[in-house]
């Protein structure tokens, strides 16, 4: 094995021997010093309840800025910027890339119809659909007919078809992505389209943005003078079948809205999630998306910061974007595709040993900064594996097998009663979430009964429930497979509007 | 990012950080048992003491001194040491102990129960009662009166005469009910009674109980057990452990299964399992002992009969 390969398995074992440490060491620690684990929990869960106190001040300045830029007519603040230097709203070009697997029209349709509907031309939108051939040929059929549809709205729209395994590549999104930017740069090309003038906009397929959302990106294009050396990240809410979706489903993802509004305001730490949008020329100087990666929406954010040697930040923009929520239509299926779903998304520790190789070749980046953004993406995923585990599993388990002198001391005794009391303070932070989640819904369907809308409060009774259960086991599944090195495959997670399904 | 947003983040994030390393200090010595004295600027080691007591809302003296929480009660701050702690409840009994508080521990009288103060005692029965018996099921007293057998309820409520029979020997060393309920035993030193209830349906002369004097006995019981198929009756008398058939007329049928070396000792009769264990010696050493007499009892019994019959037969 070569020295790199080597070093990156290295870096693929520390995040998984971390988190197995942490949980099998405070187990066995519970036996042995049962005081310790007790004095560890105390600590833990104070630290833990600071810090749901902090993220939730952090969510209540997000959802206040989101609330107030809501109303700003941002495609008028850009035409009053007249001309900033060699931009103006009339030549920065939109291109909206949607990499489609097997979602059908149904999906696709909502979110060409949501580019419809925004305020900003059409005649500088160029919409993309790259299409996976190994989804079938009926997708392919589905895209030639949304673009007759559409194709006289837009500047253009462009449909492409991605080969399946081209040589280097992964069954990924950012494959896709990647061969859809490709056929985009030629079509650019032929229109002498200068690159720094256009922003892609990476969507998911059922990515509906909203009215103001492509004004809100080009004011911050054209304002933010490190333009091309920044992401533009809006903030992914999970509408479009809310009202329709499970309760336990609709916890979970408005839990991930709340997370991205959180890490909006953490800009030192904030990285691309999801739908989001850059500088055309930037993408391409990088070299596109990773194509053997399955985070691609991650990894581009790191592959910027090492192209540049550190100088790459993400501009959030206080604008939605509306997702599906991964539900189905009994409770069992939709937890083990809300699982699947949060394991791919914790899948994103690869980011920790494609970032330390990164940081190895790269002599540029200043070492504290290295040591710091390294420590960031390490702490958040081992937080996140273990957190859920340590709250719910670890903490009895002085009790459980302290024995009777642990259990007769003042620490065994005041154990469950200070634990209690400290996460009664977290309640606070459910009644924020209920009142935000309340707010930041979409119109209720008329098919669906208005006391729904009571059930969209209370379901977060089910939150601490969810928190225990899935909490942390996707992240610890998929740190132990990437640790084992028993790689994961992108798998699509299907889609379901109203009895409509598909992949 | 607004600046001010920047700037507010900045303030929680270090609010959040110095509120951690203050509140860490005073969680952590509360649940681990110190009480910081801010007054004297000195830590003591505390204990606790919890108390429940049953009834609960009892009132808690400590070395006199009344608290004012009532049970159940976590008392805090106390130093290590001795205290008298007394439990009171207005109508009961008091409690009271001398508890050892330790450094860091917790001590726990959660078992306290607060006996009411008798005002009265009931009185079951208007009958010179001479004896009584519990049914096994508990739901009715038998009194052997001089003026015959009763049943009442255990309250005593719904008495009812069973026969009129009333020459109860002065001292009973035991009694027991068979386990199908339908008769029950006493016996004394020298004699076994049986007492057989009788149905509703089987009444004779009216009455619904009676009684037959079982075996009279030289010798002196030690215990008498009832087979499980309630039709049996083991006894110890001295050094010998036997069995009877019960019947009516004739003579008694009575097989001696052991003869123990020396008077059987510490007898226990496993009813579920119609085993006898029970201590005697052997060269010169102490052991226990157990008669199985659960399978082929009677086959064995009758073989044992019969042996003694064919025996006699020979002789002749």
């Amino acid at each position: 094995m070569r020295r790199d390969e080597r070093l990156r398995r290295l870096f693929e074992i520390i995040p998984g021997f971390f988190t197995w440490t942490t949980i099998v060491g405070l187990s066995a620690l519970s036996v042995i010093k049962p005081l310790w684990v007790a004095v560890f929990i105390i600590c833990f869960d104070l630290y833990w309840v600071i810090r749901v106190g902090y993220f939730t001040t952090l969510l209540l300045f997000a959802y206040r800025r989101l609330a107030v830029e809501k109303k700003i007519d941002w495609l008028k603040r850009c035409e009053d910027l007249g001309k900033t230097g060699l931009f103006d709203c009339s030549n920065i070009y939109h291109a909206i890339l949607f990499p489609v697997y097997k979602e059908g029209p149904h999906v696709l349709t909502s979110s060409i119809q949501a580019l419809l509907d925004s305020n900003y031309r059409k005649d500088r939108m160029i919409v993309e659909l790259t299409i996976e051939k190994r989804g079938g040929s009926e997708v392919w059929e589905n895209a030639k007919v949304l673009q007759e549809k559409y194709k006289a709205f837009f500047c253009d729209f462009l449909i492409t078809a991605h080969p399946d395994d081209l040589e280097g590549e992964a069954k990924t999104k950012g494959a896709n992505a990647t061969w859809g930017a490709k056929v985009l740069k030629e079509y650019l090309d032929s229109k002498k389209i200068d690159y720094e003038h256009v922003i892609i906009s990476c969507f998911d397929a059922d990515t509906c943005a909203e009215k103001e959302y492509f004004g809100c990106l080009a004011y911050h294009y054209m304002t933010n003078p490190n333009r091309t050396r920044s992401s533009y990240q809006p903030i992914p809410v999970y509408n479009n079948n809310i009202w329709h979706a499970r309760s336990i489903a609709r916890v979970i993802e408005l839990g991930s809205s709340f997370m991205q509004m959180i890490e909006t305001m953490r800009l030192e730490k904030f990285v691309t999630f999801s739908s989001h949008s850059m500088s055309f020329k930037t993408l391409v100087d990088v070299d596109y998306w990773p194509v053997d990666m399955i985070s691609d929406d991650s990894v581009i954010y790191w592959k910027c910061f090492l192209y540049f040697d550190g100088n790459y930040s993400v501009m959030p923009m206080y604008v939605t974007v509306s997702l599906d929520i991964a539900t189905d239509k009994a409770i069992i299926p939709t937890i083990i595709k809300q699982y699947k779903q949060k394991r791919r998304w914790a899948w994103g520790v690869e980011n920790f040993p494609y970032l330390m190789m990164g940081f190895m070749k790269n002599e540029n980046i200043p070492l504290t900064k290295k040591i710091r953004r390294g420590f960031h993406l390490l702490e958040s995923h081992y937080t996140w594996a273990v957190w859920a585990i340590i709250v719910t599993f670890i903490a009895p388990l002085p009790l459980i097998f302290g024995g009777g002198v642990f259990r007769q001391s003042m620490m065994g005794y005041n154990l469950p009663s200070v634990a209690a009391a400290l996460f009664r303070v977290t309640v606070v932070t459910l009644f924020i979430c209920m009142l935000i989640s309340i707010r930041l819904l979409p119109p209720r369907p008329k098919d669906v009964k208005p006391q729904r809308r009571l059930v969209m409060f209370t379901q977060w009774l089910l939150a601490p429930i969810l928190a225990a259960c899935v909490g942390s086991t996707p992240a610890i599944d998929a740190q132990t497979r990437l640790m084992l090195g028993k790689y994961m495959h992108f798998q699509v997670t299907e889609k379901i509007r109203h009895g409509i399904t598909s992949n | 990012m607004q600046k001010s947003d920047a700037i507010i983040r900045y303030i929680m994030f270090f609010f959040s950080l110095a509120l951690y390393f203050i509140l860490l200090p005073i969680v952590l010595s509360y649940s681990l048992g110190y009480h910081i004295d801010y007054h004297n600027f000195k830590i003591y080691k505390m204990g606790i003491l919890s108390l429940k007591s049953a009834p609960s809302g009892a009132s808690v003296h400590i070395n006199g001194k009344l608290r004012q929480e009532l049970t159940p009660v976590r008392i805090e701050e106390l130093k290590p040491d001795t205290y008298s702690v007394e439990v009171k409840r207005e109508g009961f009994y008091p409690w009271q102990k001398e508890l050892a508080i330790r450094p860091n521990m917790v001590t726990r009288a959660e078992n306290i129960i607060l006996f009411p103060v008798l005002q009265e005692m009931g009185k079951i029965g208007d009958y010179e009662t001479i004896n009584f018996l519990i049914s096994d099921n508990r739901n009715y007293i038998y009194h052997m009166t001089k003026s015959g057998l009763y049943r009442s309820n255990m309250d005593g409520t719904n008495p009812k005469k069973l026969s009129l029979y009333s020459d109860w020997p002065e001292k009973i060393l035991g009694k027991k009910f068979s386990r199908d309920g339908g008769k029950f035993l006493y016996f004394n030193e020298n004699n076994i009674w049986v007492v057989y209830l009788v149905s509703r349906d089987s009444v004779k002369d009216g009455e619904l109980a009676y009684v037959e004097e079982l075996l009279k006995i030289p010798g002196s019981i030690r215990d008498v057990f009832w087979h499980s198929g309630s039709n049996h009756i083991v006894f110890v008398v001295n050094k010998d452990i036997s069995v009877v058939e019960l019947g009516s007329g004739g003579k008694k049928n009575i097989v001696t299964l052991h003869k123990c070396k020396k008077s059987a000792e510490g007898l226990y009769y496993d009813e579920n399992n119609d085993s006898l264990y029970f201590n005697d010696s052997y060269e010169g050493k102490e052991r226990l002992y157990r008669i199985d007499l659960r399978e082929k009892f009677f086959d064995k019994l009758m073989q044992r009969v019969k042996k003694e019959f064919d025996i006699i037969y020979e002789k002749r």
